[in-house]
């Protein structure tokens, strides 16, 4: 019997060898160590021997079942390695191949420059409200200081739905509404559509404001320009700087047109700018006291400041976007662009 | 307000650039627009003398010259006949003309030319801004002209002209005069006041003509003088150089100095033919309802009671301010005139020109409004000009019919408040010496407060804020440091509720994909034919405007589809494959019409997709993934919208509350559309939806023992459908269903004609243990009990 074990054991490492495959060498252990195997079977014909011959040969047996099994297991880590690597160098891909990205969609640009704007106002206690777009000629016009026939009219050219009603030439109408229905303090920016009847290469009859208004007992137009410059340096850079000019309108006085340093040349002159390193970016004032006594807040007690500004200017500084119509041809190629920023 | 330098050195001494200037003028709140270089509009082009002409040898019609440019002959190849001898313009190698065409040497037909030869329109003029131009031809100068000097220089056109801005609160400084006192207060020096001289030798006006004023309110001063013996001729050229530099055309002398004070003075004038002149009368009067009138520019005006008119004994000769009528102008017969400088109420002109249609420089100037100095100062300007050229004989005497006017209106104040204002220090001394300079006297009471002394030609400036920002625009306002908001509290502000749902709402769609775009609020009428809106909806029932930029945008929307329709058909015509875009917006809906109310503005969500791989589940899926993320339980029911595809459309209600609808877009509209691919749009109304949003998130817990998954397969009728199906499984009382799916619909012979067969997956769990097969079992008769006797269900064999 020993020389059947060792004639079964030399041909199963004999086999092990030969065996390259981590399945082979499953096959080879099936055949001597499995359940029906050689080896197996010599183990059950233990039982036919002598009770003296019996722990000898058990012995002799497990020793060699031993080596076949470490033979095989040596043999399998070696084999599984190997194929593991073929496999893993058969998986390779060309990293260069482009990815599987989800479709991003995006915010029209005008809605991202609005809610920065409104974020920083946020920031210093403004509120944010809307109003109408159909408004009345009262709200419009007259609680601003521009009564019927007045010039002024002729700064805006105004769509008329009678002589009641127009579509908002601005967001200030909507000043007066927040005038009479609060009391100070007010600090209020209100972003929104508007309408003039203007449409030539750098006019759309319609776009978008934003109005901000703040009333209380002492306010100056040192807080507007502090205002406007934290505005100013959140939205183009931290060194961004402001000037103040004379300008008029008529719910706000001193009126002031705003510059800002030009956010492509840093305020060295260039194109954007027409050489003067300032770009116009808003109209802005002391309200005017009779714009408060018309709204019911008492001129003598209380001021304010208001301002407003076009959103498609901004986005066209901002963003470099050259043409006001772009922003209602509204081709995916256009708005594709606006998917997100990173703030510096 | 166009301003040639030269004219305003009249009055005041400019000794900086014209860049200067304008800097300096724009620091006190007059924008300058542009600088126009009069001799620069065009470069190199040079004065010459034409030596001699050959003929080209290789082109009939064109002639070979040598042209002495001053020091130096070039030869020109032309096709203008000249001759020699001519003293004209040539345009040099390397020059730019006024239309910005650039000019090379190079050969004409294989010979050397080396310039071209230039008429008006070359250096930025036309033929009428030049004596003696003819049209379609070369300029022409005398002969001694110095030759190689500019062109335009040579012609006198070498004024500088600023085109400033002027604000609507500053109608004074629509007149050179005006601002050039203000050129003074920005450049810190005097200004000189226009002259006024002349000899009045003539019989007294009030012999000529009487003058009566019948509404003082529309016409508070008229003021009249008259010229006899007027000789008619061509102005001096620097008056006819300086209207031309202001874009007015010159005409003869009296027509040219009402113009010329029009502009210096600002002042209105007109000169009447006394022939023309019934009874030698002058009314200022209302016009009679109904009242013809024809204008000088041949126009037949019906006038209304509530227009002014200027007339004689028997009818108007003048829609008062605005333009005189056929027979008042001023003809090579006229011997005797009377001017005309009045007042004018700004409404009434204002009104009339445009009930009218009747605009003139004069309207315009009324328009604006004019101060009661004017008057006086712009009809003795008027006779000064007469008496230096010459024009006529000078009447004695002015008439002048004014009401009571105040000349200076007091302003009290304190520099506390000023600075109160602006947030700034404010010197006194500083204040004071600023609104003098400005021509508003400052004077202190006894308590130290201020009082400005403001003339009534300043009609913009009636309270402290006024005087605050008259000092401030001269002493600068870098004076004025940021602060934030120093002297106030703190406030809360805050996004309300509805625009925080908007916005969410937007984010919601970018997240899944889709860009957002904005389109205009007011389209054409024919929109809903074009989605085949019916007769009677009131999505008929629109706003629409008086005067909009045409039909095509004459109507505030009521839907947002049909803008969301034109933007697929725009992308898809423009080689965008596919796109997924939504809008929030308004639409408008009056209560009556015409609207004597402000109209209901809804905010709508528009959802529009194209695409290869787009279809109505899609869509869906879009609107399914929004819901989620608002919390809100959508149901899906079949469409009869009449714009959409008949089986592929869907009305879409959460809580019994209808939202919107979506689906596929019929193709016959989409036609209507000039879009060639299927398009696919939602609309949905957001304060609805905010209704019924649930609002936020909250923890439910899940089950940590394995969850199981049954299929089952019915066979029901064609018509029914799917989401009624799980609908019902879901209300059938199975406890422990968590989820339930439709994976599979199958048609074919083996269910049968008129069958579907329905494969669906449940989901049974518990979070306290894992569910029984019994359990399950009886759960699932249950689904399967209600889909039986819902739809007669039967389980697929």
């Amino acid at each position: 019997m020993k020389a059947q074990i060792d004639s079964i054991k030399q041909a199963a490492l004999a086999a092990a060898e030969a065996a390259q495959t981590v399945q082979e060498l499953g096959e080879v252990r099936v055949r001597y160590l499995g359940k029906s195997g050689e080896m197996t079977a010599l183990m059950k014909g233990l039982g036919a021997l002598s009770k003296e011959e019996r722990p000898e040969m058990g012995k002799v047996l497990n020793a060699a079942r031993a080596e076949i099994e470490a033979a095989l297991d040596a043999k399998t880590a070696v084999a599984r390695e190997r194929e593991k690597n073929a496999r893993l160098a058969a998986e390779a891909v060309d990293v260069t191949l482009p990815g599987r990205k989800p479709v991003r969609g995006t915010l029209h640009p005008i809605t991202r420059v609005r809610e920065d704007i409104v974020k920083v106002f946020l920031g210093m206690g403004f509120e944010v409200a809307e109003g109408p777009e159909i408004e009345s000629d009262l709200y419009n016009f007259q609680l601003l200081n521009v009564p019927k026939d007045h010039p002024a009219r002729d700064m805006q050219d105004t769509f008329y739905v009678n002589d009641s009603f127009v579509l908002r030439t601005h967001t200030s109408p909507m000043q007066a509404r927040m005038m009479t229905t609060r009391k100070p303090p007010i600090r209020v920016v209100i972003p929104g559509r508007v309408y003039r009847s203007d449409d030539d290469a750098s006019h759309s009859p319609i776009f978008h404001q934003i109005e901000g208004l703040a009333v209380d007992r002492h306010i100056t137009l040192g807080d507007l320009e502090g205002c406007l410059t934290a505005f100013a340096q959140q939205m183009f850079s931290k060194d961004t700087q402001i000037r103040l000019r004379p300008s008029y309108f008529p719910f706000t006085e001193p009126s002031v047109e705003v510059d800002v340093t030009c956010a492509i040349c840093g305020g060295k002159g260039c194109r954007v700018c027409k050489g003067t390193g300032w770009v116009e970016i808003l109209g802005a004032g002391v309200v005017n006291p009779a714009v408060l006594d018309m709204c019911g807040i008492d001129s003598s007690e209380y001021s304010g400041f208001a301002f407003g500004l076009g959103l498609e200017r901004i986005a066209m500084i901002k963003y470099g976007i050259p043409n006001i119509k772009m922003f209602y041809e509204n081709d995916v190629r256009f708005l594709g662009q606006f998917n997100g920023e990173v703030e510096k | 307000m166009l301003a040639p330098i030269s004219w305003l050195k009249d009055y005041v001494d400019i000794n900086v650039t014209p860049e200067e200037l304008a800097a300096k003028l724009v620091a006190i709140g007059f924008e300058v627009e542009g600088i126009e270089y009069q001799a620069k509009k065009a470069s190199l082009v040079k004065t010459c003398k034409i030596l001699s002409v050959e003929k080209h040898p290789a082109a009939d019609r064109l002639r070979v010259t040598q042209v002495d440019v001053g020091g130096k002959t070039i030869q020109v190849v032309t096709n203008v006949p000249v001759e020699g001898g001519e003293y004209t313009a040539v345009a040099l190698d390397g020059a730019v003309l006024a239309d910005g065409h650039a000019i090379k040497r190079g050969e004409l037909r294989g010979v050397l030319s080396e310039g071209m030869f230039c008429g008006p329109e070359e250096i930025g003029l036309s033929a009428a801004d030049i004596d003696g131009q003819k049209e379609d031809d070369i300029l022409r100068f005398p002969e001694g002209t110095p030759l190689g000097e500019d062109a335009a220089v040579a012609l006198g056109f070498d004024d500088v002209v600023l085109d400033v801005s002027v604000t609507a609160n500053r109608p004074d400084c629509n007149s050179i005069y005006k601002l050039a006192k203000e050129v003074a207060v920005a450049l810190g020096t005097e200004c000189r006041e226009p002259e006024i001289r002349y000899e009045a030798t003539g019989a007294d006006v009030g012999d000529a003509v009487g003058v009566e004023v019948r509404n003082r309110e529309l016409c508070p001063r008229y003021m009249a003088a008259c010229v006899r013996n007027v000789k008619i001729f061509p102005s001096p050229e620097k008056m006819r150089k300086r209207l031309r530099a202001v874009g007015i055309r010159p005409i003869n002398n009296i027509v040219d100095i009402t113009n010329y004070v029009l502009t210096e003075i600002g002042q209105p004038m007109h000169a009447f033919d006394l022939r023309y002149l019934a009874g030698g009368r002058i009314v200022v009067r209302n016009a009679e309802e109904g009242e013809r009138i024809v204008t000088l520019d041949g126009k037949e005006n019906k006038m209304t009671s509530s227009m002014l008119a200027i007339c004689d004994a028997e009818k108007p000769v003048a829609v008062a301010g605005i333009m005189g009528g056929e027979y008042s102008g001023i003809q090579a017969d006229t011997s005797t005139i009377i001017f005309e400088s009045a007042k004018f109420a700004r409404d009434s002109v204002r009104r009339t020109s445009r009930a009218l249609n009747l605009r003139s420089d004069s309207s315009a100037r009324y328009e604006k409004g004019i101060d009661f100095a004017s008057q006086e100062y712009g009809l003795k300007r008027a006779l000064t000009l007469i008496y230096e050229t010459g024009s006529g004989e000078i009447g004695k005497g002015l008439i002048d019919v004014k009401v009571d006017y105040a000349e200076v209106r007091d302003i009290a104040f304190t520099t506390a408040k000023i600075a109160r204002i602006l947030g700034c220090a404010v010197p006194e001394k500083k204040l004071v010496d600023i609104l003098s300079r400005l021509g508003i006297p400052v004077s202190k009471k006894e308590d130290g407060t201020l009082v400005a002394h403001v003339p009534d030609a300043r009609s913009d400036i009636d309270g402290v804020n006024d005087i605050a920002e008259e000092f401030i625009r001269v002493y600068g306002y870098s004076h004025v440091k940021p602060t934030l908001f120093r002297h106030s509290g703190l406030t809360r502000g805050g996004v309300p509720a509805d625009i925080a749902f908007r916005n969410k709402v937007k984010e919601e769609l970018a997240a899944e994909g889709l860009s957002e775009c904005i389109t205009y609020s007011f389209t054409s009428p024919t929109f809903a034919d074009k989605l085949r809106i019916p007769a009677d909806s009131d999505l008929r029932k629109w706003v629409e405007l008086v005067n909009p930029l045409g039909e095509a945008l004459s109507v505030m929307r009521t839907v947002l589809t049909h803008s969301m329709l034109e933007v697929l058909a725009y992308n898809a015509a423009h080689f965008n494959k596919s796109a997924a875009l939504f809008e929030i917006a308004k639409t408008y809906h009056p209560h009556s019409l015409p609207l004597t109310e402000l109209p209901e503005e809804r905010e709508k969500l528009v959802i529009g997709m194209y695409g290869a791989d787009t279809d109505f589940f899609t869509l869906k899926g879009v609107i399914e993934g929004l819901f989620d993320a608002l919390h809100v339980k959508a149901a899906f029911g079949v469409s009869g919208l009449p714009f959409l595809h008949p089986g592929r459309g869907a009305d879409i209600s959460a809580d019994g509350t209808h939202v919107g609808f979506a689906g596929e877009i019929h193709p016959d509209v989409a036609e209507e559309y000039g879009a060639d691919v299927r398009m696919y749009a939602a609309e949905l109304d957001l304060a609805a939806l905010y209704g019924v949003c649930k609002g936020g998130c909250g923890f439910k817990a899940f089950s940590k023992y394995p969850p199981v998954e049954r299929d089952l397969a019915v066979v029901v009728a064609d018509g029914v459908h799917a989401g009624d199906m799980i609908a019902a499984a879901e209300s059938a009382g199975a406890e422990h269903l968590t989820g339930s799916d439709v994976f599979d619909v199958y048609r074919g012979a083996q269910v049968g004609e008129g069958m579907k067969s329905v494969a669906m997956s449940f989901t049974f769990s518990s979070v306290e243990r894992t569910l029984t097969d019994d359990e399950i079992a009886a759960e699932m008769q249950k689904i399967l009990s209600a889909l039986e006797s819902a739809f007669g269900a039967k389980i697929r064999a």
